[in-house]
């Protein structure tokens, strides 16, 4: 057994947008910050509870560095004034803490089938600066079961049918070709 | 008072930080969950942990629901003259509905037998009662039907206890590895001000940082460092009494090298042994953790319940250090 579970390993819609978003690093992030403004939004409607967890910490400023990706994250979960941005760099010295790591194995820690600590202690990924507001972030996502996927279809509306069909098709051919190998 | 001689099915006691951590134990075969509400009055007082009185009681509602129990921990001591916070967590815990609640101090014991009899009672790990005489004691005054045993136990002493208790034991078997008189350890509080045993933070985060100097990682409690680990080095937590000092001009670990329990392959050896319960360390783990281990421990339980062979479950990934011990129950001690 493995902290990395199967499920893990399966290739998500998610991932797929991740590997997509790869040429971005030649685009301008701007059409994105709508996107993620939305998604903070329907994270913050959709699991209450994370985000009351998030309350004693103020206003933290928490960069979310995805080594994979051209730009980081620049997110302030919590407070009066919630915000969640893609940016190509930041001073890091206004963080309260910084994050890194490789994004689908992020999703996986936001998702809860990874374990923090576990990947801590493997070093695969890296915390620096309050190691309390880390383990507060840590816990609040961890306390309710956040599905980004689904969480994203809700932003879309009328179009989230089609693509989650799309998604459970793809990950239906996913699953036969891995039975047939 | 053989109960060894009446061995049963081993009873999984498993951790939840959080709601979504009790619904993941509980799915991944919990027979038993424990938590502790969101304050001092339980030695896993970290940030962002614990239950709300809400969540406690709509978790003991999905744990009934399946089949499974909850137990609250309130296992810290009160703060001298004002003991209410403490009290009041026991009211609440009868209150949503948990099937026992585990304590330590001897006069939460007492308040709770005079006001809450009908309310089950363990004794925490905590209370550190490692001797029969201390045991039956806490049998005869309060009532206590089972007893949390230190990390510090041989198999054999577990068997020779248990043969000499009116109680019911339940041992640690995989996890954090707290190598020190439980309930009276004070390293901790020497370097952060903050007690294990009073405020429930052990190496609080607060008093925690992570650095990177060139190409090590170094761990910072307070003022002191506590470990320096390298590239290719697995990392450990910043407890005191698993860290890496420099004496004498010799480099070592004291106490404990950083490692976790697994006491995975004694499960035989622990149900000869008398013992009732088997107790998941990580209350602090995510649900990932919690997901894995206890499933892991479900197909060995039941395995051993059948006298089969333990399954090949390899959890190392998640142990501190990336590795892992069986501590006292076959150790010579340094």
């Amino acid at each position: 057994m493995a902290a990395r579970s199967k499920s893990a390993e399966k290739l998500s819609p998610l991932k797929v947008a991740t590997f997509l978003m790869r040429p971005l690093s030649l685009m301008p992030l701007a059409p994105l910050q709508p996107l993620l403004a939305a998604a903070l939004a329907v994270m913050r409607r959709q699991h209450p509870a994370v985000f009351e967890r998030l309350d004693e910490l103020g206003e933290p400023l928490f960069v979310i560095d995805p080594i994979d990706l051209p730009f980081i994250f620049a997110m302030r979960p919590a407070g009066l004034r919630p915000s969640l941005l893609a940016q190509r760099e930041i001073d890091t010295d206004q963080a309260t803490a910084i994050i890194r790591g490789p994004l689908p194995m992020l999703i996986d820690l936001l998702e809860g089938r990874l374990d923090g600590d576990a990947l801590f202690f493997s070093r695969e990924l890296s915390v620096e600066g309050d190691t309390e507001a880390v383990l507060v972030l840590r816990n609040a996502v961890d306390s309710d079961e956040i599905n980004l996927f689904e969480d994203v279809l809700a932003i879309l509306g009328p179009l989230a049918g089609p693509l989650r069909f799309a998604a459970e098709a793809r990950n239906a051919v996913v699953t036969g070709w891995n039975a047939a190998r | 008072m053989n109960k060894s001689l009446t061995a049963k099915k081993l009873e999984l006691v498993c951790p939840a930080g959080t709601p979504a951590s009790l619904r993941a134990a509980v799915d991944a075969g919990a027979d038993t969950v424990y938590l502790g509400f969101r304050d001092e009055t339980n030695a896993r007082n970290f940030p962002g942990l614990n239950f709300s009185r809400r969540e406690l009681a709509d978790g003991v509602a999905y744990a009934h629901d399946h089949n499974a129990k909850v137990l609250v921990a309130i296992n810290t001591f009160p703060k001298a003259g004002d003991p209410e916070a403490w009290h009041q967590a026991v009211r609440d815990a009868e209150a949503c509905g948990a099937d026992a609640v585990i304590l330590a101090d001897i006069g939460l014991l007492a308040y709770t037998v005079e006001h809450h009899p009908k309310l089950r009672r363990h004794l925490s790990v905590q209370a550190s009662a490692s001797n029969k005489e201390a045991i039956r004691f806490y049998a005869r005054e309060f009532d206590v039907k089972r007893v949390v045993l230190p990390r510090v136990l041989t198999v054999e002493e577990i068997a020779a206890l248990n043969d000499n208790i009116p109680v019911e034991t339940e041992v640690f078997v995989f996890g954090g590895l707290c190598v020190m008189a439980e309930g009276r350890c004070s390293l901790s509080s020497y370097v952060t001000g903050q007690s294990p045993n009073m405020n429930g933070v052990c190496s609080p985060a607060s008093h925690v940082r992570y650095e990177e100097v060139g190409d090590q990682l170094v761990s910072k409690l307070g003022e002191f460092t506590i470990n320096s680990f390298g590239e290719d080095e697995a990392a450990g937590y910043p407890t005191l009494c698993k860290g890496r000092f420099s004496v004498e001009g010799s480099v070592s670990y004291l106490f404990e090298d950083p490692t976790s329990l697994n006491a995975i392959t004694m499960l035989d050896a622990l149900m000869k042994a008398g013992v009732t319960a088997l107790k998941i360390e990580g209350r602090q783990r995510g649900r990932a953790y919690v997901t894995q281990v206890v499933s892991a421990f479900r197909q060995a339980v039941d395995a051993a319940s059948r006298g089969e062979a333990m399954p090949d479950l390899d959890m190392s990934l998640l142990t501190e250090g990336g590795q892992d011990t069986t501590g006292a129950y076959q150790k010579t001690w340094r």
